[in-house]
């Protein structure tokens, strides 16, 4: 018997005693009302939203710290501290105005020059960050609440990159904090957002508080992901780190917790058996799992190989490996960019699509001249989404007669080996798994993945100078027509080249107690006009 | 048995430098960086980098470990590398559930295992013996995981008496304490509490069968006074070696039980900065378990000598 099945047995049968009548008065419900319990994916183990970019920090920062534009469910970006803008008729200069009243946890109003060195932090950072510096002329506070930022070339996505909900977001902080190196941590949690980090009560790994901020000042439209009004109609959220999804599972259904971000696919049909819980798809933009090949070194330096890999590979043992059974959590991905949004184009998937060709497969692996030399496969086995894509990649490749070194390891020193340059043989690897934020995929605006900029591209360091220069005509376009077909261009170049495989596109649930209301679905969990009774 | 005491203490200092250079090295040569995992998933390879350098990574072995014995020599555990805060403080912050933990637990275990090994001894052979010792085979043989899920699902989501998970100190009162702590003990007890009956029980025996034993026997004293004042005492050196080795032990479950409980404690603590590759984290509870293990067996040494009086140092 091993750990999972007692975990899903026992979760089972706890479950069913909870809907065969049983009365579960929580032992911690007793607790005000006003405090939310939540469990998110994964432990808050720093707190600088720059400095590192895990998408956890990025939750947690954003009831902390609030951004000059936010992206609603339209995916545009809207005026968030910002009362309002206006950019010079040439596109070189845009000017900022704050709305009035905006204040810091520490008492200090929202100055421009806090905004100005909180934008300069980040844009060493950020990629949108980065091209916005390198087209810098300056940036500067011209009074309290007015600042200008003066380019030396167009930039028509300046509010996107602004108000951009991929990590790092262009978070506003004090400018004695903002001032700190990017590549350091900051010292204090000070932001202005809707509720303050209780830092005190801060214990890593464990438990996070957040308090409400009394002299937050919401915007008066709806709220919409990170736009609108953020509302909080709970004092106090304290996120409580549980490690073992068993035991977060079963901490829901006594009511010791009130809201699990991210269970795990083997649990939810048990959770959706309890009458106090509902359980509901987490964020509509889901995740594109994949797995990258390294185009430094044989055998992947070769297209060939890597078109023979992707001609193999079946997206739903990939999806079935990840999400079990359940068919709606996931649907084949012919392409690069996150499904049911503006840009999603299937433009030159036709290798994707249809039945695996192994045939194929093995004729373009002939053609290459591949010589049965080992494929080093790093896998992160502490990570079930990377572990899951590994275990079925290795078969993959088995199967169309490639030699495989599969190196099980932790993330740790996935992280670190998947950065080396050298050869496999020498330390270095031939291909690793991950996943990416359908929210990253929208756009090439913060898609990291799908770039082919050689050296300075993400690990694997693909080169298509296709590739980049569709990536260019996107920033560049004008409306939506011309981003749609750069896209198009962009995606078909991508396969060709075979920047990355998508191994497919899933969903993921998320959890909550009946007693919560106005739980959104969205790419964060937000916390605003979530409600709790007793 | 003071110098003695001083002495052993004394000793500790070269022998958590040791294991502070092993660990030191170990960690060094070991894969893993904690840049990568700073940096998160869709970081640039040149952020890695930056932040590399920023911590002070890209240093040689020799300036790491010097900078960081230095440190140690001025009482200075180090900052973690994730969260910014003092190591020392990190380790406060956990180390009241794991001893918590570790008290209750040990309590629990002498309480029901000696006992039980005493009763088993006292009736070899018989059918008590016999169900005190499959009890034991399979206490032993089930994992401390398993064990706090039946835990689990049986008082707390079937009765709901105790809670799920998380900790509570003792500062907010003595129920809510023991509440946490009460299935997490048992859980992580029943392994222990199997070990030691089974070696309360053979030590017994072995006294029990003893010439003096069988001369208060024929004096005609009591069987209470025989077991728990003639045997038990002569037969305690070998369970208190064992209730020693346990405690070291214990920190080793409490690692899998703080887990499976949610408890803040040092276990995860120590979990997290491994996965993390946090390592002033790392390195600071590793000289803490170091001081620790040599506590404990310091303690087991002088409890020899109040139990066996031909026990000198």
């Amino acid at each position: 018997m091993d750990r999972r099945t007692v975990l899903k047995g026992l979760a089972g049968v706890g479950s069913l005693a909870a809907t065969g009548g049983l009365s579960m008065p929580a032992l911690s419900q007793g607790a005000a009302a006003r405090t939310l319990r939540f469990v998110p994916q994964a432990n808050l183990a720093n707190f600088d939203p720059i400095w590192g970019t895990q998408y956890v920090v990025r939750n947690a920062a954003a009831l902390v710290w609030d951004t000059l534009y936010g992206l609603d469910a339209t995916l545009q970006p809207q005026r968030q501290m910002v009362e309002s803008e206006e950019v010079s008729d040439d596109g070189l200069v845009w000017t900022f105005r704050l709305r009035p009243g905006l204040k810091f946890h520490d008492g200090e109003p929202v100055r421009s020059k806090d905004v100005v060195a909180s934008l300069a932090r980040w844009s060493a950072r950020d990629p949108m960050g980065l091209m916005l510096k390198a087209i810098q002329n300056e940036l500067t506070a011209v009074d309290d609440r007015t600042f200008k930022w003066s380019l030396k070339a167009p930039y028509p996505k300046m509010l996107l990159a602004l108000g951009k909900n991929s990590t790092p977001c262009a978070f506003i902080m004090p400018e004695r904090i903002a001032q700190t190196d990017p590549f350091k941590q900051i010292p204090e949690y000070i932001g202005s957002g809707p509720m303050k980090f209780a830092k005190g009560e801060w214990v890593p790994g464990a438990k996070a508080v957040f308090e409400k901020f009394a002299d937050y000042t919401p915007r008066q439209e709806k709220t919409s992901w990170l736009a609108g009004g953020k509302q909080m109609l709970v004092d106090r959220i304290e996120w409580v780190v549980i490690p073992d999804p068993a035991t977060a599972a079963a901490a829901l259904q006594n009511g010791e917790v009130d809201w699990w971000e991210s269970p795990i696919t083997d649990l939810v049909p048990s959770l959706k058996k309890n009458r106090n819980i509902n359980v509901d798809i987490a964020d509509p933009l889901g995740n594109i799992g994949s797995f990258r090949m390294n185009h430094l070194h044989p055998p992947f330096n070769d297209v060939k190989v890597r078109r023979a890999v992707l001609a193999a590979l079946s997206q739903e043992d990939y999806m079935r490996a990840l999400v079990g059974d359940d068919t709606a959590l996931w649907k084949p991905l012919p392409g690069f960019f996150t499904p049911d949004t503006p840009l999603y184009t299937e433009e030159g998937g036709e290798i994707l699509k249809g039945k695996r060709d192994l045939a194929m497969a093995k004729k373009l692996l002939a053609e290459s001249g591949y010589s049965s030399q080992p494929v080093t496969c790093v896998v992160a086995q502490d990570q079930p989404i990377t572990k899951a894509q590994g275990d079925v990649t290795a078969d993959l490749l088995k199967q169309i007669g490639m030699n495989v070194d599969f190196v099980a390891t932790d993330w740790g020193t996935v992280g670190s080996r998947r950065a080396q340059k050298t050869p496999p043989g020498q330390g270095g690897w031939g291909m690793f798994h991950t996943w990416h934020a359908g929210a990253d995929c929208i756009s090439p605006a913060a898609y990291n993945a799908i770039r082919a900029n050689g050296d300075k591209a993400w690990f694997g360091w693909p080169t298509s100078e296709v590739v980049e220069k569709e990536v260019t005509a996107w920033f560049d376009a004008k409306n939506l027509d011309e981003e749609k077909a750069a896209v198009k261009r962009l995606n078909k170049a991508a396969i060709d080249d075979v920047v990355y495989a998508p191994t497919g596109f899933f969903l993921s649930y998320t959890a909550w107690r009946k007693n919560v209301a106005g739980i959104a679905k969205g790419p964060l969990p937000f916390f605003w006009g979530v409600s709790k009774t007793a | 048995m003071v110098s003695y005491i001083l002495r052993r203490l004394l000793s500790t200092l070269p022998v958590m430098g040791i294991v502070a250079l092993f660990v030191f090295s170990l960690l060094y040569i070991a894969p893993g960086d904690p840049a990568a995992v700073i940096a998160g998933d869709q970081a640039s390879p040149a952020d890695v980098e930056r932040i590399r350098q920023g911590l002070g990574l890209d240093r040689p072995f020799l300036i790491q470990f010097g900078t960081w014995l230095w440190h140690i020599l001025h009482g200075d555990l180090g900052t973690s590398i994730f969260t910014n805060l003092p190591v020392s403080a990190m380790i406060a912050q956990r180390i009241e559930p794991t001893l918590s933990l570790m008290a209750i637990t040990l309590v629990l275990t002498i309480l029901v295992a000696v006992p039980l090994g005493v009763a088993a001894a006292w009736k070899a052979g018989s059918w008590i013996d016999r169900t005190i010792m499959a009890f034991a085979v399979f206490a032993f043989s089930l994992p401390v995981f398993v064990v706090g899920y039946v835990l689990a699902y049986v008082f707390a989501l079937q009765f709901e008496w105790l809670p799920v998970q998380g900790y509570t100190p003792l500062t907010a009162g003595v129920w809510p304490w023991l509440k946490n702590l009460i299935l997490p003990a048992l859980a992580l007890g029943s392994v222990y509490i199997a070990l030691i009956a089974r070696i309360t029980r053979a030590s017994m025996l072995e006294v029990l069968q003893q010439d003096y034993v069988r001369t208060a026997r024929a004096k005609g004293l009591g069987q209470r006074n025989i077991l728990f004042v003639h045997a038990l005492k002569n037969a305690a050196v070998p369970i208190v070696t064992v209730i020693g080795i346990g405690i070291a032990l214990l920190i080793g479950g409490a690692v899998v039980t703080e887990s499976v409980f949610a408890i803040p404690g040092l276990g995860r603590l120590t979990i997290d900065a491994i996965l993390r590759r946090d390592y002033p984290v790392i390195q600071g509870i590793v000289l803490l378990f170091s001081f620790l293990y040599v506590l404990v067996n310091l303690m087991v040494d002088v409890t020899y000598t109040l139990v066996d009086p031909r026990i000198r140092y």
